[in-house]
């Protein structure tokens, strides 16, 4: 089968989007951005890659007598199983580095045993992690390592009397080497054998669809890079695009009647106005300040030891919003931790911070021309039920009526309009 | 055990409470004014975990270490955000009390700069640590403490080995004032070009240190400056701010003191100490 591949190098997220050569799309693939743009560049793409596999046993599935529920709890147990590996893989590279860390220090072996306790503890909670039903506080292995880690560390530091600050700074510089080693995860062929002997008794119809996923070639006939770290990827120059016209070209795929779009990316927020082609018209974007862009709430999740994924919904239950009054991110997280200490709810607070960063969205918005039907909100942020809820809330008041589109798969909107631009350039060839 | 009330040795703790790190100090001082001798003294980070709970173990640490009970305190000051400690006898303002450690710690300062995780003050004093002057950072928290621990997690360096990185620069990257949040992309951006982290953190410091300058100059201090809280401990960035001092010719003499950190909480302590005395004199019995 052949593809083309659109890479969209965020600067918190890496996405891929492959397309086969109608611009279906085959698979899509996400990634935490690191120090080393090659690596999430690959990572994502063989993230997309696997997610294309996984979506290939689906269709598979289809018609071979299987009811949908039973190809999907198959589906979802052979997921959660392949998750699993790839996350063992990648704690097998985080025990090395934290040896290799370890070994350089002058009292390094007095840490030894601690660390070892405390990745065996991470180890035996990570089945319970992947297993059916299970919620995760993030899909990225740093956060959900991390969490575990930061846990146990404190219990064992208390214990043994060892520093704290010493076990959490081990992690942080071995964590960067795991996530650069990219044979850490793992591809399809490497874990998918061993996912599907972790299921008791799988269906043969699993078995043999899997058998014949696994022998699909794939072959990438181009590729097209956009984001924040575009100008450091692995790509020439001609495959490069900015983002502001991938994202106003993915939009316009998702929603062909858009005319106004805005992102909420990692650091960047940008509000774009594109005519009936998908071509852009006008653009504004944020000045280099993390208050109102998506870092600002990545900041603050961290802050209150949450995942990314869990703050929408809990800010969604707030009854009384607060109103924040520092505008720099760092303030808003100092200004956060004062009023948990005076008692305020937590979802009130967090109501108030989603408030925040659609206000300054809004400035944004009005800058580049405002907003026409329809209205298209993408980026990360726009999987935040919060934070579209306030949007909504605010475009209303402010314009009226207006269509708002939103679809799940926003995050990968600027490296859908990647790809299609990788597919112009095949069919350009091609002709 | 000596007579305490109306005796002339006066036994206090003071605890600073910032946002990233608490500090605590036990003195003793002789007389009213005279000799002081730290018996104790401690700092631990809070990292996420509860103030409180960090603040009473290590506050208990530390007057153990002192080898006295609570009891035995006549007066616990507090300041920073010390507020919310429940057994202070009385709470003094992060500016004073910056200023009476940093002038205990050098008795030529006239002026300190305490640098913590989220604000930068520049307090011009007198010879008695009276507070002349002050100015303070804006409501952005570029190069502050948290600015420059956050980039030292995604260098993975830790905050003590960020200094003596600092000093091995030989190219400092030029950057001028980012956001502290977004600043890790830049950072990343730049190891990404293969600016070494030396180089990286020197320029950081350097952007830091004109900040700062302009900030102790604006007070229109001269002379001895003590820079206290908790980035007094980096030589790379009192480096960075000598290099700006002499290069500027603002004469200010950058100063610190390997007790710097405690700056807060030594002076809150001394303070405590002064307005134990005071009331004593008025013959208020305080029980700390």
């Amino acid at each position: 089968m052949n593809f083309v591949v659109g890479i969209d190098l965020g600067s918190t997220t890496t996405k891929a989007v492959i397309l086969d050569e109608s611009a279906r799309t085959l698979g899509r693939g996400i990634t935490n951005s690191r120090s080393n743009y090659d690596a999430a560049c690959e990572i994502a793409l063989a993230e997309a890659l696997i997610n294309a596999r996984f979506s290939r046993i689906a269709s598979e599935l289809v018609g071979t007598g299987m009811t949908a529920d039973e190809q999907e709890k198959c589906l979802s147990e052979l997921e959660g199983r392949f998750r699993y590996q790839q996350f063992l893989g990648q704690l097998r590279v985080l025990r090395e580095e934290i040896a290799r860390v370890l070994s350089a220090l002058d009292h390094g072996a007095d840490y030894a045993s601690v660390t070892e306790r405390i990745l065996g503890a991470i180890e035996k909670e990570a089945v319970a992690l992947f297993a059916e039903g299970a919620t995760r506080k993030s899909d990225f292995f740093r956060d959900l390592a991390g969490s575990a880690y930061l846990r146990h560390a404190e219990d064992e530091a208390r214990e043994a009397g060892l520093s704290f600050d010493l076990l959490v700074g081990l992690y942080d510089k071995a964590i960067l080497d795991v996530e650069n080693a990219t044979s850490a995860a793992g591809t399809f062929e490497d874990h998918a054998a061993a996912a599907l002997a972790r299921i008791e008794s799988p269906p043969r119809e699993l078995v043999s669809a899997l058998e014949r996923v696994s022998r699909v070639p794939l072959r990438q006939l181009a590729s097209v890079g956009t984001g924040y770290g575009r100008a450091r990827l692995p790509f020439p120059e001609g495959r490069i695009r900015s983002e502001i016209l991938c994202h106003g070209l993915g939009a316009h795929a998702m929603f062909p009647a858009t005319r106004t779009v805005l992102d909420i990316g990692g650091q960047d927020t940008k509000a774009i106005q594109v005519d009936g082609d998908g071509i852009v018209t006008s653009f504004q974007m944020n000045d280099r300040c993390a208050a109102g862009c998506g870092r600002y709430l990545g900041y603050i999740a961290d802050e209150m030891n949450l995942g990314l994924h869990e703050l929408g919904p809990l800010a969604s239950r707030s009854q009384r919003p607060v109103r924040i009054n520092s505008t720099c991110t760092v303030f808003a997280g100092a200004e956060l931790r004062e009023r948990l200490s005076l008692g305020e709810k937590r979802e009130d607070i967090l109501a108030g911070l989603h408030r925040a960063i659609i206000l300054r969205a809004m400035s944004l918005l009005a800058r580049s021309g405002g907003v026409t039907d329809q209205f298209t909100f993408t980026g990360g942020v726009a999987r935040n039920p919060a934070a579209v809820e306030a949007l909504r809330k605010l475009v209303f008041e402010n314009y009226g009526e207006v269509t708002v589109n939103i679809s799940p798969e926003s995050i990968y909107t600027g490296a859908l309009g990647a790809a299609l631009f990788a597919l112009r350039a095949v069919e350009r060839f091609d002709a | 055990m000596p007579e305490k009330k109306g005796g002339p040795a006066v036994r206090c703790g003071g605890i600073d409470v910032g946002s990233s790190a608490i500090k605590v100090a036990v003195v003793e001082e002789e007389t009213n004014g005279g000799e002081l001798r730290l018996l104790a003294h401690g700092v631990e980070r809070i990292r996420k975990r509860h103030p409180l709970t960090v603040l009473q173990e290590l506050f208990q640490g530390t007057i153990e270490d002192a080898g006295l009970s609570r009891e035995e305190l006549d007066y616990i000051a507090t300041t920073g955000e010390g507020e919310l400690v429940p057994f202070r006898t009385g709470h003094f303002y992060g500016m004073t009390a910056h200023a009476r450690g940093a002038l205990h710690l050098d008795p030529e300062a006239r002026a300190a700069v305490d640098i913590g995780a989220l604000h930068t003050r520049a307090i011009l004093m007198d010879e008695r640590a009276k507070v002349l002057g002050y100015r303070m950072t804006s409501q952005c928290a570029s190069g502050s403490g948290q600015f420059l621990e956050n980039i030292g997690r995604y260098l993975g360096v830790t905050l003590e080995e960020i200094g003596p990185l600092s000093l091995q620069a030989d190219d400092p990257e030029a950057c001028s004032s980012i956001c502290a949040v977004l600043a890790e992309t830049d950072v990343i951006n730049m190891v990404s070009r293969g600016i070494t982290v030396p180089n990286i953190i020197k320029g950081i410091h350097q952007s830091m240190a004109g900040r700062y300058l302009r900030l102790i100059t604006s007070t229109r201090a001269s002379g001895v400056v003590m820079v206290t809280g908790g980035l007094a401990a980096d030589v790379g960035l009192l480096q960075a701010m000598r290099e700006a001092a002499a290069e500027q010719n603002v004469g200010v003499e950058v100063r610190a003191h390997p007790l710097s950190v405690l700056a807060g909480a030594l002076g809150a302590a001394i303070w405590g100490a002064f307005r134990y005395r005071k009331l004593a004199e008025k013959g208020v019995s305080l029980s700390a």
